[in-house]
């Protein structure tokens, strides 16, 4: 069976938790992916910009991924 | 150019779930999977209100709305950020999806995502029946899936199907880049709201609270850009009822039907007995 997801908007106070749970188990770095999270939405707040986000990321997600093909590449990011 | 964004009314909505139906029927949502929830404001638990009941001759407090929540197809979609292989991505249109061919299942989108839209196919999705349901395929095991605005049916000049099958009225679908729009208009004058504003990440869906609008009647599944004329629902007047053209219109004011389209509620034609 699937994993029920109930119905509910996550409080702002439980979030990291939630993503936290929902990072568990997999096959890929759960750590990395709660801090990317988090900074993902700081860009969304205007507090990080699209360039600082993937230069902060780019080698480790390359990493972990062998790849970075997120959208927020700065034109001629030099790797 | 085009963006679509959703506007709901909450003071039309009644908490009836059609939208959360449709949707799972629509797009072969499996078993225990939510593209769309309709929360509970109030109680703990759904379809519960806070406060007590009258008792003791004093007046209850009971209290409870309804809370329509999906992905919000964010301008600004952290989602959309963090994908390592851009499985996420922005439609032209403003839409939000996922290519489920790129997707990995590292889930970092559903961690970005603080509308807890998203949900992951732990196992190979089940239905009922077992062939799946609505138009399109199933994701496999292993991918995020979530709400695409109903993407295959907006490109066939469609209506999201829980926009359709809102027995209220209360979701309005349409391009905020058009000022003529109804959602540009519901937007403009009624008091709307988007979830979680602080979080910065720009919702293209708006909630409508305080005072009731005229909804969206809908005359037929098409989108509202393929309709002749919209002025019934999105020009109210001030302080009357909706003029009609003649008949009665189950539903809504349906004095804008085009002559192919079909009225979404029966015309009511009186009582038999």
């Amino acid at each position: 069976m699937t994993d029920p997801q109930q119905p509910r908007l996550t409080p702002l106070d439980e979030w990291e938790s939630e993503a936290a749970t929902i990072l568990d188990g997999g096959d890929y770095d759960a750590e990395l992916g709660l801090r990317m999270a988090r900074d993902a939405i700081r860009v969304s707040n205007g507090e990080l910009s699209d360039a600082a986000f993937h230069e902060k990321y780019h080698e480790v997600v390359v990493a972990e991924f062998g790849e970075d093909r997120r959208p927020t590449e700065p034109e001629g990011f030099d790797e | 150019m085009t963006n679509y964004g959703l506007v709901i009314d909450q003071e039309r909505c009644i908490g009836c779930h059609a939208c959360a139906v449709t949707c799972k029927q629509e797009n072969n949502v499996g078993l225990g999977q939510y593209w769309n929830r309709v929360l509970t404001e109030g109680g703990d638990k759904m379809d519960t209100p806070a406060g007590t009941y009258p008792e003791n001759g004093e007046d209850g407090t009971l209290e409870m709305s309804y809370q329509p929540t999906a992905c919000q197809h964010c301008e600004n979609a952290p989602c959309v950020k963090v994908c390592p292989v851009n499985a996420t991505y922005t439609r032209e249109d403003g839409i939000v999806e996922i290519d489920y061919d790129k997707c990995i299942g590292c889930r970092y989108c559903m961690a970005a995502c603080p509308y807890n839209a998203r949900v992951f196919n732990w196992d190979e999705p089940q239905t009922v029946p077992e062939d799946g349901t609505g138009d399109v395929p199933a994701r496999p095991q292993g991918v995020v899936e979530k709400c695409t605005f109903c993407s295959h049916r907006v490109e066939e000049g469609l209506d999201p199907a829980c926009v359709v099958n809102c027995p209220a009225d209360a979701r309005i679908f349409g391009d905020l880049d058009n000022e003529e729009s109804t959602v540009s208009k519901y937007i403009k004058k009624y008091q709307t709201t988007r979830l979680l504003e602080d979080r910065g990440t720009d919702p293209k869906t708006y909630y409508i609270r305080g005072e009731m609008s005229p909804g969206r009647p809908q005359t037929s599944d098409k989108m509202e850009s393929e309709l002749d004329d919209v002025s019934v629902w999105s020009e109210p007047k001030d302080n009357g009822p909706v003029e009609e053209s003649g008949g009665s219109g189950g539903g809504g004011s349906h004095s804008s039907l085009s002559n192919d389209a079909l009225p979404h509620v029966p015309a009511f034609e009186g009582g038999d007995d």
